[in-house]
């Protein structure tokens, strides 16, 4: 286990890349962090939360779209962290992944269980429509500027666009099928048949 | 190659769920299932993963300065938690139970709590009043561990709110109940004074923004002359949120 200065790894400043993305300027240990968590040092919370507080509220408040909300997510997140810190494995996945994931999740449910409330039903009455059939009238562009430089950026550029851009905005908007369907205006049976179709694609090409 | 579809149809669906697709209902089924499933969690782990990447395309929001010190003071108040000495948890064994307070569920409950009361309230009030000065918000400040109603603010117009105790309440020796307001969109929470339990108090909110819906109220336990650092310190004793009546 790193014994590291914690006030040194703390206040690891971001850089801006070329393509304006940001990364850690030193490497942030997370793993070692959610370790100290679990040990129950609060410096460790801290220092993480000063490392990706801001990415994790940007990550929130993007699913859930209200700052208020963002910010009571953000809370649950960091507790939800500190406890279930022990539980982490890092032979199982990478320590920054599983800090987001828990964020997201929170938000995702925060909204999901909104939807219920409203409770609509948004099922289409045109369930069965082909999922070729739908055309859009105007040449469909690039919803996102999507590349990371990750091996998963050729799996999504084998994606057609639309279908590229259904699979983005619910993983970065937090859009239920039906969302999507709205804003794109496609067909609620061709969104649900092409993330499908495009969740397999992306399985195999990255196998 | 896949030998059927049943492992194509396991890897869709944890996909589906990282990507926030399923539906509340079956969000859940699939979190239930997913505790006890090593394949489906190994599933979703590799979802996670692909799709990590593309948060990046988010940007960063600054935290307001009083998230931190909130998260700080649960951490305080859960100070419970034993040090990991001697054994080592097996993964997904029982986590320690997060106290109420961590639980997004249990606060979107108690908003819902105070909406149910506010609206029995305002019926028994516009019911016992003869000149219906209807409150345009009402909130009802519940205790968080038990969710009794402690107190009602009803605001008659957007500047001017009055806090009626619906009972009395026991404040330890050198302490105080300090009573706290934050709209959605401010930074922080601003103190509206000390409160003597079983008073009613009339506030006129001259310096603030007219009051909003959803604005959260809450009484915390501070020294006896206010927290000292302008913002609650202490323990939430009672908390709500505005109802448009």
């Amino acid at each position: 286990m790193s014994e590291r200065d914690m006030s040194e790894t703390g206040k690891a400043n971001t850089i801006s890349t070329e393509n304006g993305h940001v990364r850690p300027a030193q490497e942030f240990d997370y793993a070692d962090a959610l370790a100290r968590c679990a040990r129950g040092e609060h410096a460790a919370l801290q220092q993480l939360y000063q490392q990706e507080g801001a990415k994790l509220l940007g990550v929130v408040l993007r699913i859930v779209k209200d700052r208020g909300m963002a910010e009571d997510i953000v809370h649950d997140a960091c507790l939800n962290i500190w406890q279930r810190a022990d539980s982490f494995d890092p032979q199982k996945g990478a320590a920054r992944t599983w800090i987001f994931s828990i964020a997201r999740h929170l938000a995702l449910n925060a909204i999901r269980g909104r939807d219920r409330e409203v409770s609509v039903d948004l099922d289409d009455p045109h369930e069965l429509d082909d999922d070729d059939t739908f055309q859009q009238a105007s040449r469909v562009t690039d919803a996102f500027d999507w590349q990371t430089g990750q091996r998963m950026d050729e799996c999504l550029q084998q994606l057609e666009t639309e279908r590229r851009n259904c699979v983005l905005h619910a993983y970065v908007d937090g859009l239920s099928h039906a969302e999507i369907a709205a804003h794109t205006g496609a067909p609620l049976g061709t969104v649900k048949a092409w993330i499908k179709r495009s969740l397999l694609r992306l399985r195999e090409c990255m196998a | 190659m896949s030998p059927s579809n049943e492992p194509d149809d396991l890897h869709a669906l944890a996909g589906e769920y990282v990507l926030g697709t399923l539906p509340m209902a079956e969000r859940e089924a699939f979190e239930a299932r997913l505790a006890n499933d090593p394949e489906l969690q190994k599933a979703v782990t590799a979802w996670e993963e692909r799709f990590f990447p593309y948060t990046a395309m988010v940007d960063p929001v600054t935290p307001s300065d009083y998230l931190w010190p909130r998260i700080e003071r649960s951490l305080n108040a859960s100070a419970t938690r034993v040090p990991q000495t001697v054994s080592r948890r097996a993964p997904h064994a029982h986590m320690p139970r997060s106290r109420w307070w961590h639980s997004l569920p249990v606060w979107r409950g108690i908003a819902g709590a105070g909406l149910a009361a506010a609206l029995a309230m305002g019926v028994l009030l516009t019911n016992v009043t003869t000149a219906p000065a209807t409150p345009e918000y009402m909130v009802v400040l519940l205790a968080p561990q038990t969710q009794s109603a402690g107190w009602v603010v009803q605001a008659a117009n957007r500047q001017e709110i009055q806090l009626i105790p619906l009972g009395t309440f026991e404040v330890p020796e050198g302490k105080a109940l300090e009573f706290w307001t934050k709209a959605d969109d401010w930074q922080a929470p601003v103190s509206l004074g000390l409160v003597e339990p079983g008073q009613p108090l009339r506030l006129r909110l001259d310096q603030l923004p007219p009051l909003e819906d959803n604005q959260l109220f809450e009484l915390t336990l501070e020294d006896d002359s206010g927290s000292p650092t302008g913002l609650p310190t202490g323990p939430i004793e009672f908390i709500g949120r505005a109802v448009e009546i």
